[in-house]
């Protein structure tokens, strides 16, 4: 905390923060990066045309080969253009047409679930939303159950994570990597693009048969889309129902607010509270600042997520206190920078948005709906992220 | 600094002072003109921040970029004079513009 925020006037120093404290202890830039945690700065890099994804699996990846990497790793033309074939599966007009309905359907399903059984992990709920939205969008809906799917995109991609380096340690990771993607590719990819080829939908899997892509790189590109829908918007629901859980007005103030207030409300806590913390960017050339983002070639910077949501220079006073009205007070986008910015902004930043808005009107209008144990604040090295675990809803019979 | 006319759906205007080298998004929100959300913060991706550029100013604005047409076509916006204002940038050429405002931004 710098000593403005510390002293703050309104509200002496006010702090609603709940996964700042653990951030602060486990956040690791990546060796070698300088740290940028202004605003300003941040987002003129994030923004520059000139700098590369970069970061530890980044290092890693082929460029050479771009048909067999994901977008998420690809810049420039390609990279855009890979984003705009798919760009109206994440449009407003596509999220209101076409997504609520599956967030409503599934949102059904859980309420009917949470009122026979008296109570449910609240992550376990969050998670069936996230994946059953995620899978839609890709296209992966021939899989035996959502649940199965999830576990096995969650497998690959922790095997991916958990990579380290040497000569062991790789034949391991491509060992467990085979494996993983293999029961993916078999149990859930395969027959998806099976189906698309007799009858092409409207999602990423159905472009991607379309363009003839490899195997591989539909494997990369259902597992970025797929992996980040899921596990993020997962954690984000928790976060804010437990910040409504606990703060009676907030709750009552999203129940009785039009749809833009309730969505003020979530922005505010996500830029507070920024599943991703850290982003890494390499300069391929210099890159000119005139809010400090200035870069020498090759460098490598880590954007820290944390710092530039709550740099006072664009949130005015007392930026740790959860505030609704602050992004149109200060006339700054709502999440800040939570979902990123610049060409690699998150894709599917409204869709989580509005499962997560979905989620909890509803959820907070059930009968007798009370939270039964908060949840536990872990920190997962490999994401450097939050996860919510241990809380757990009840409510009323239905 | 860049003046710039932003009419409402239902006919009201509103004035922005823009500097130039940011957007034409940017010096909106900055200004706080009502009508223009930017869900994407200005990256070509959401479709909620167009304008109807004045048939005078077409030549001065130009058209649409190879990245601006798919992102407008998803939103089933079909005016002929559509952009998206985060992907028009401002220099001291289009001091006077005057755009109209799409009733809602969906």
């Amino acid at each position: 905390m710098n000593a403005t925020a510390a002293s703050c006037p309104v509200h002496e120093g006010r702090d609603d923060r709940k996964s700042a404290r653990l951030a602060a202890e486990n956040l690791k830039p990546h060796e070698g990066s300088r740290v940028v945690g202004t605003f300003g700065a941040a987002r003129e890099i994030l923004r520059s045309p000139k700098v590369r994804q970069a970061g530890a699996t980044a290092e890693m990846v082929d460029l050479s080969k771009p048909n067999e990497i994901s977008f998420f790793f690809l810049d420039g033309d390609l990279h855009r253009r890979r984003r705009a074939a798919v760009a109206g599966l994440f449009a407003p007009k596509t999220i209101v047409t076409r997504h609520h309905a599956v967030m409503n359907r599934t949102m059904d399903a859980i309420v009917a679930k949470l009122q026979k059984q008296g109570s449910a992990p609240l992550d376990e709920l969050s998670w069936q939303m996230a994946v059953d939205v995620a899978a839609d969008i890709v296209g992966l809906t021939n899989s035996d159950s959502n649940e199965n799917l999830a576990n096995r995109v969650k497998a690959v991609l922790d095997s991916s994570i958990e990579r380290k380096p040497g000569l062991l340690n790789n034949l391991i990771f491509t060992i467990k990597s085979v494996f993983r993607v293999g029961k993916f590719w078999k149990h859930d990819l395969l027959p998806a693009i099976e189906a698309r080829r007799i009858e092409p939908k409207d999602d990423v899997i159905s472009y991607m048969v379309k363009e003839n892509y490899s195997k591989k790189g539909m494997i990369m590109e259902c597992l970025s889309y797929g992996g980040a829908g899921m596990m993020t918007t997962r954690e984000f629901i928790v976060m804010c129902a437990w910040h409504m859980f606990e703060k009676p007005e907030l709750r009552e103030r999203f129940l009785t607010g039009s749809e833009e207030d309730q969505f003020a409300i979530l922005e505010e806590i996500l830029r507070l509270e920024p599943v991703a913390s850290l982003l890494h960017r390499r300069a391929e050339e210099k890159v000119e600042g005139a809010q400090g983002g200035e870069m020498a070639e090759g460098e490598v910077v880590c954007v820290n997520l944390r710092e530039a949501n709550t740099d006072e220079a664009i949130t005015g006073p007392c930026p740790y206190e959860l505030d609704p009205d602050r992004a149109k007070r200060m006339k700054v986008v709502g999440p800040y920078l939570s979902f990123g910015d610049g060409p690699h902004r998150c894709p599917g930043a409204q869709v989580a948005l509005h499962e997560t808005r979905i989620f909890l009107d509803r959820m907070f209008r059930l009968p007798g709906i009370r939270l039964m144990s908060e949840p536990e604040v872990i920190w997962n090295p490999q994401i450097q992220g939050y996860e919510l675990r241990g809380a757990v809803v009840a409510c009323d019979p239905a | 600094m860049v003046t710039v006319t932003f009419i409402t759906a239902d006919g009201r205007e509103q004035v922005a002072e823009i500097d130039e080298g940011i957007s034409l998004m940017e010096g909106a929100v900055g200004n706080g003109i009502d009508g223009i959300e930017a869900e994407c913060g200005g990256n070509c991706y959401c479709g909620t921040c167009r304008v109807y550029v004045e048939p005078d100013w077409q030549a001065v604005v130009g058209g649409q970029g190879e990245f601006e047409t798919p992102v407008i076509e998803t939103t089933g916006d079909e005016n002929p004079n559509v952009r998206l204002s985060c992907q028009i940038a401002v220099t001291d050429k289009l001091d006077g513009l005057v755009v109209r405002l799409p009733e809602n931004q969906t």
